[in-house]
């Protein structure tokens, strides 16, 4: 018997009770419906929470370093750090480690009134080195960005992020603008292009950003750093770089076994995955009912369709008589039960999309519509269909055809 | 060439409580191609215990059954399944339609199982043939008893066996009924088919040509009534 016949008519006996098949798919509704709206919704937070990140820090292929051993993920201004990454750090990575394209040199302190006119805004302020621009690919939406010339000559000078022009310029021109930074005057050069929302939906345009020499000498008067931005050749050679730029450090830092490092290097690739793996509580709680109701949805399926195996113990005799083997009856019943619950299984596949959409909408977050979950979730009624499916098969295929046929 | 050769057939069925009840003892007989054969007996006289070792449905405990020459005891249960697909077609006194299938769905089942190829063509054409024809759209449980006889009828030809068996076909219809089945049956008979018939009833017997009369699952007489000459 070849498998459109089959299909065909497995399709006839489900659609001629549809209440019944209603019924019998109604666990597996439930339960794919679930499991594909919270698949779906998991997936446009780990999306979202991706592109946060990836606002963030510009890049993944990066190794972050900041003073102090096992220092805090936060952000914390020059004058709380410990002073022991130096700016001849950054050169010496470069020279020392392989695999490394650049470093970049990062000071930073967000407590700092930065005011044109009688407008004030108190954004994060990043002395950088001229090359931060293209490790994070930052583009500028008007002038220029900070050169090497500017870095040689300490100069004055500010790249301003969007919310920064915004506050204190209020869509008047800012280039070539003097603003003061903790009233040091500066001359906007350039307005960076807007980066849009960072993780918990903080906005990443409130910062700015000025020769990390400048900001060494002339804005904070210290000589160490808060940050050393590693850029790698290859982002897949994050560990092999760590080590060795760990070694490389604590050379020069003179640590000597037992001694710590006193610094860390951490992988943002690394951290996020953290991050995106951990489901929250509730996710795992609905997950686990999702799971429920879908082996509900089997157990349901079983047991109908073993009441319908007895109620057709004469179609099966029949059947028998006229020339079906053991198999064929197996296999109709099984492909009854597989095509109810990939039925129930597709509708569940709608109805959770819907609610995935609907929840994303809710989060304002681009909707996540997966091949790989929706794939899943076929695979998985699929499979409980044919699990399920498979006693009330046996059993059918073991009906007497001579007591099912006695009158 | 003999299509049925039953030598020695015995079957004995082991009650729930494990005691042995013998419905057939040592039957033999032979059954030529395009032979109309009628059964008969009292209730319990082992008719339907034969009919079923005949269809290929059941073995016998001992003896042989030769089917066309094919020794039937000793295949498997799939081989067994293939001959009834090919070489049988079965009357059910219960009709044994499906009830959410129409009437010509009900036709064509029996393709689904013998490796041919859908043919809704000849399942109308049966139909037709047991003057059905406009009811093909008809469901089972929209038509009368004789109507649905008529139909299984059609069913038991659709893979065109050259054997017929029917067990008491005419035991739930009215006695009109009952005649236009005998008819459609004796027709059946004549284009060359070989038919085995149980019955209780003395007139529907006289449809055939041969009476086999079994009593205490012994054959108690073998009466040929008119030289057969199938058509
Ligand atoms: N599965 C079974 N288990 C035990 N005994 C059985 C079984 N099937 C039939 N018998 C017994 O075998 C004997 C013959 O039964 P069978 O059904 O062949 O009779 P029958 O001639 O067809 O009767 P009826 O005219 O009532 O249909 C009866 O005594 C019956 O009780
Ligand atoms: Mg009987």
């Amino acid at each position: 018997m070849n498998a459109s016949r089959l299909l065909a008519s497995a399709w006839r006996s489900l659609t001629r009770s549809k209440l019944r098949s209603f019924l019998m798919m109604l666990g597996v509704i439930v339960g794919i419906a679930s499991l594909t709206a919270l698949a779906s919704v998991g997936e446009a937070t780990r999306q979202e929470t991706m592109r946060q990140f990836k606002r963030m820090l510009g890049t993944f292929d990066t190794l972050t370093i900041r003073p102090g051993a096992g220092s805090t993920r936060g952000m914390p201004s020059l004058g709380a750090v410990e002073p022991s990454l130096k700016f001849d750090d950054g050169p010496a990575i470069v020279a020392g480690v392989r695999g490394v394209k650049r470093v970049a040199l990062v000071q930073q302190a967000f407590d700092l009134d930065v005011s044109y006119r009688d407008e004030t805004a108190v954004p994060l302020v990043l002395g950088v080195s001229p090359n931060w621009a293209d490790v994070r690919g930052e583009a500028v939406a008007s002038g220029e960005h900070l050169s090497d010339d500017d870095d040689r000559t300490l100069a004055r000078v500010a790249v301003i992020g969007s919310d920064v022009a915004q506050t204190l310029f209020h869509g008047e021109e800012p280039l070539g603008k003097v603003i003061r930074i903790a009233d040091v005057p500066f001359q906007v050069k350039g307005v960076m292009a807007p980066r849009g929302a960072g993780p918990g939906g903080v906005s990443l345009d409130n910062m700015l950003v000025i020769p990390v020499s400048t900001s060494a000498k002339r804005l904070f008067n210290r000589d160490y750093l808060t940050t050393l931005v590693v850029q790698l050749e290859d982002a897949n050679e994050s560990d092999r770089v760590a080590d060795d730029v760990r070694a490389v450090l604590r050379e020069r830092h003179r640590i000597i076994p037992p001694a710590e490092d006193d610094f860390t290097v951490s992988s943002p690739r690394a951290t996020l995955a953290q991050i995106t793996s951990v489901g929250t509580m509730l996710s795992k709680v609905v997950t686990g009912v999702a799971v429920i109701a879908t082996l509900i949805g089997g157990a349901v399926i079983m047991s109908l369709m073993l009441i319908g195996v007895s109620e057709r113990r004469r179609e099966i005799g029949l059947r028998r008589a006229i020339g079906a083997t053991r198999r064929d009856v197996l296999r109709q019943f099984l492909v009854e039960a597989a095509l109810i619950a990939v039925v129930g299984g597709a509708i569940g596949i709608v109805v959770g999309a819907g609610g995935a959409t609907i929840g994303a909408l809710l989060q304002k977050l681009p909707p996540a519509y997966e091949w790989q979950i929706i794939g899943a979730a076929f695979a998985i009624s699929l499979a409980v269909g044919i699990l399920f499916g498979l006693y009330p098969a046996w059993k059918a295929a073991n009906v007497d055809p001579i007591e099912a046929l006695r009158s | 060439m003999s299509m049925i050769e039953a030598i020695q057939l015995s079957r004995v069925y082991l009650r729930g409580d494990g005691t042995p009840v013998t419905a057939l003892r040592d039957v033999s007989f032979v059954i030529g191609a395009g032979e109309f054969v009628v059964i008969r007996g009292t209730s319990g006289s082992g008719k339907s215990s034969l009919l079923n070792i005949l269809g290929c449905l059941d073995t016998p405990t001992s003896g042989t059954y030769r089917l066309s020459g094919d020794v039937v005891g000793s295949l498997s249960d799939d081989e067994r399944s293939h001959l009834r697909a090919r070489r049988i077609g079965f009357v059910f006194q219960s009709f044994n339609l499906l009830p959410r299938a129409t009437a010509l769905e009900n036709v064509e089942l029996p393709a689904l199982y013998s490796g041919a190829a859908p043919d809704r063509g000849r399942a109308r054409e049966l139909l037709g043939r047991v003057g059905l024809g406009e009811r093909a759209a008809h469901y089972a449980t929209e038509l009368s008893g004789g109507e649905q006889q008529r139909v299984a009828i059609a069913r038991s030809l659709m893979n065109d066996p050259p054997l017929l068996l029917a067990d008491e076909p005419t035991g739930n219809l009215d006695s009109a009924s009952g005649e236009s089945v005998m008819q459609l049956l004796s027709s059946l008979h004549r284009e060359g088919r070989t038919i085995v018939l149980v019955t209780h009833d003395e007139h529907i017997a006289s449809f055939a040509g041969r009476e086999l009369v079994i009593r205490d699952g012994v054959i108690a007489s073998d009466t040929v009534r008119r030289a057969q000459v199938p058509a």
